[in-house]
């Protein structure tokens, strides 16, 4: 794949940081490495696996507060927490993708929706187990690494560690498990289950397995945004969240490496820059999505790809 | 046990409208193969126009409210069509590509609707004032009337469906498309009509559940919830199953919430859609189209 892309992007970011004078800026980055490791996730299951998924925003918030309540009631090496959240959130995807075993693409669809639409409601009635109802979490504790204290404040401390992550994270699903067996796999199930189970492709262990990982490596990113952010609350997974992710997605493109991520920096930066126009943005959204899904629907990657290198041809169930 | 029957007349009443609603739904689903998730969103549609002509600025009464409704509703679907699902259906991944593409559209619509109405919730007032006294249960005649209108439009529609060219077209259409285009039927236009009515049966419904519930800008994704919990319930593609899943739904609700509480109702639902989808995926009648 376009391996050398990713190695120019990350020497070069990891260059770019100390010359990066605005916090604002760094703010901003910050927030698209989170992203890119939700949106690469989210790349994982619905553009390589073919799974319709949209309770990506669930393993988020999932991540997000199972960090924030293990950080306040116990007292937990972040290191340490962080692997206890993904393992949480992996169980979290297990659970999400058993009942999507047997379903139907729009099935799939329509229960993960159901989980996220539900999820709100579920974390509001759920104050008595610590959740903190609808106005959420604060004074989650910083990050502690080695002994340093990452404040929020502390933006080039975090923009390393979540460079870090988001590199590592990418990395792994674009280039270690996907170039490999269980990529191979998600990919065979995405383009013809049947023949992949002739082939012995056992298709219910690769999809619970492919909603496992993608759920761990967004969840861990939720951990961040909580510990980042330091409050936590059901707005999360509001629709303006779901929009944005979406959106990247719909702009990167889906199953083509670097769409996903690069679809993450540019609506993250694009958000903010529409930050100027008030209650429209929402608005502007919901119609860049509109407009992205009809008149590019493969995204923005695929414009400028050669079609040979376009890994995803048209799957002829769908047809 | 009068409350209990007056638990049951509740359901019954939801059922009526919530079928309304998951009508439409279904309708999309089983002639266009899309799963439209801005209904909920035209739900709310239907409640702002009635809103804007009644009690908002023109004060027109009820009849003449549902009189400008549903062609307006008819031509927004008809439109909705056109524009933004029509165009996808050439493209690889069709389906999850209308699903983001409704998706966006929801949240175009909802936004639209904050920013032109605000956030608040709007009231409108009930059909008819007053209540009613049957057999020593007390039934306001705003459910009555609902509950009559909502029984009458299901009625029209299965008449519909059975005997009128377009209906039968579109069942033509949702078994075979290949096969009801090789017979002459102009499938595009059955897309748009289907979409259409769906958004009049979605606006209706949200007409009449508004002096219930209430109309805000996100107020439309409860019932949307609740509609494909009840299509999934019934089975996709099957429009007797919807009929008797929407009843058995809304009666189950009106008893979770007389027992347990309102604030439970969507966990309820959720776990309703989860237990139907391990049990009995394809529903109660439900039908394989692919």
């Amino acid at each position: 794949m376009n391996e050398k892309y990713f190695w120019i992007g990350l020497v070069a970011l990891v260059a770019l940081g100390p010359f990066v004078g605005q916090n604002y800026i760094l703010h901003v980055l910050i927030l698209c490495f989170i992203w890119s490791m939700v949106v690469a996730g989210w790349d994982l299951v619905m553009g390589y696996a073919g799974i319709v998924n949209f309770a990506q925003l669930v393993f988020f918030a999932a991540g997000a507060y199972a960090s924030a309540m293990i950080a306040i009631s116990l007292d937990l090496p972040p290191l340490e927490a962080i692997f206890i959240t993904a393992i949480i959130v992996a169980f979290v995807g297990l659970l999400i993708g058993l009942p999507c075993l047997r379903l139907r693409g729009e099935y799939v669809a329509l229960f993960t929706f159901a989980v996220h639409l539900a999820l709100p409601s579920l974390i509001r009635q759920g104050r008595p187990w610590g959740t903190g109802g609808s106005t959420g979490l604060m004074g989650i504790p910083p990050f502690e690494i080695g002994g340093y204290t990452l404040y929020t404040i502390d933006k080039l401390p975090w923009y390393y560690l979540t460079l870090t992550l988001a590199a590592v994270a990418v990395y792994t699903i674009y280039f270690v498990i996907l170039p490999r067996k269980w990529g191979r796999a998600f990919v065979c199930i995405r383009d013809s289950e049947a023949f992949a189970r002739s082939l012995g492709v056992n298709d219910y262990k690769y999809k619970l397995l492919v909603f496992m990982v993608s759920a761990a490596i967004t969840g861990v990113a939720g951990a961040l945004y909580a510990h980042y952010i330091g409050v936590v609350t059901p707005s999360i997974l509001e629709t303006e969240f779901f929009l944005i992710v979406m959106l990247m997605l719909c702009v990167g493109g889906m199953g083509l490496f670097p769409g996903a991520v690069l679809g993450a920096f540019i609506i993250t930066i694009g958000n903010e820059l529409l930050r100027g126009v008030g209650e429209y943005r929402l608005l502007v959204l919901g119609v860049a999505v509109l407009v992205s899904v009809v008149l590019f629907p493969n995204g923005l990657t695929r414009l400028f790809a050669r079609s040979a290198a376009v890994m995803r041809p048209a799957s002829p169930r769908e047809r | 046990m009068g409350q209990w029957l007056e638990v049951l007349a509740g359901g019954i009443t939801q059922g009526a409208i919530y079928c309304v609603f998951a009508f439409g739904l279904s309708l999309v689903y089983g002639t266009t193969r899309i799963m439209n998730f801005a209904h909920g969103s035209f739900y709310m549609v239907g409640g702002y126009l009635a809103w804007v002509l009644s009690v908002g600025y023109f004060g027109f009464s009820y009849p003449i409210v549902f009189l400008i409704v549903v062609p307006l509703l008819f031509l927004l679907g008809v439109a909705v069509e056109r524009v933004v699902i029509r165009p996808l259906r050439w493209a690889p991944n069709w389906k999850t590509a209308t699903m983001m593409a409704t998706l966006g559209l929801a949240f175009v619509i909802d936004n639209l609707n904050l920013i032109i109405f605000g956030p608040g919730e709007k009231l409108l007032p009930p059909l008819a004032a007053g209540t009613l006294s049957i057999g020593g249960l007390v039934v306001s005649y705003h459910k009555v009337l609902v509950c009559m209108l909502a029984i009458g439009i299901l009625a029209a529609l299965e008449l519909f469906l059975t005997y009128a060219q377009y209906g039968q077209a579109m069942r033509a259409v949702a078994q075979d498309m290949q096969g009801a285009s090789m017979v002459g039927i102009n499938v595009n236009q059955i897309f748009s009509y289907a979409f259409g009515l769906s958004v009049v049966l979605a606006g209706i419904a949200g007409i009449m559940l508004a002096p219930i519930y209430l109309i805000s800008p996100l107020g439309g994704w409860p019932p949307f919830l609740k509609a494909f919990v009840i299509v999934v319930f019934g089975g996709l593609g099957s429009t007797r199953g919807v009929f008797y899943s929407a009843f058995i739904l809304a009666i189950i609700e009106s008893f979770v919430i007389f027992e347990i509480g309102a604030t439970w109702t969507m966990p309820v639902w959720l776990l309703t859609l989860l237990v139907v989808l391990i049990v009995r995926p394809q529903g109660l009648l439900g039908v394989r189209t692919d």
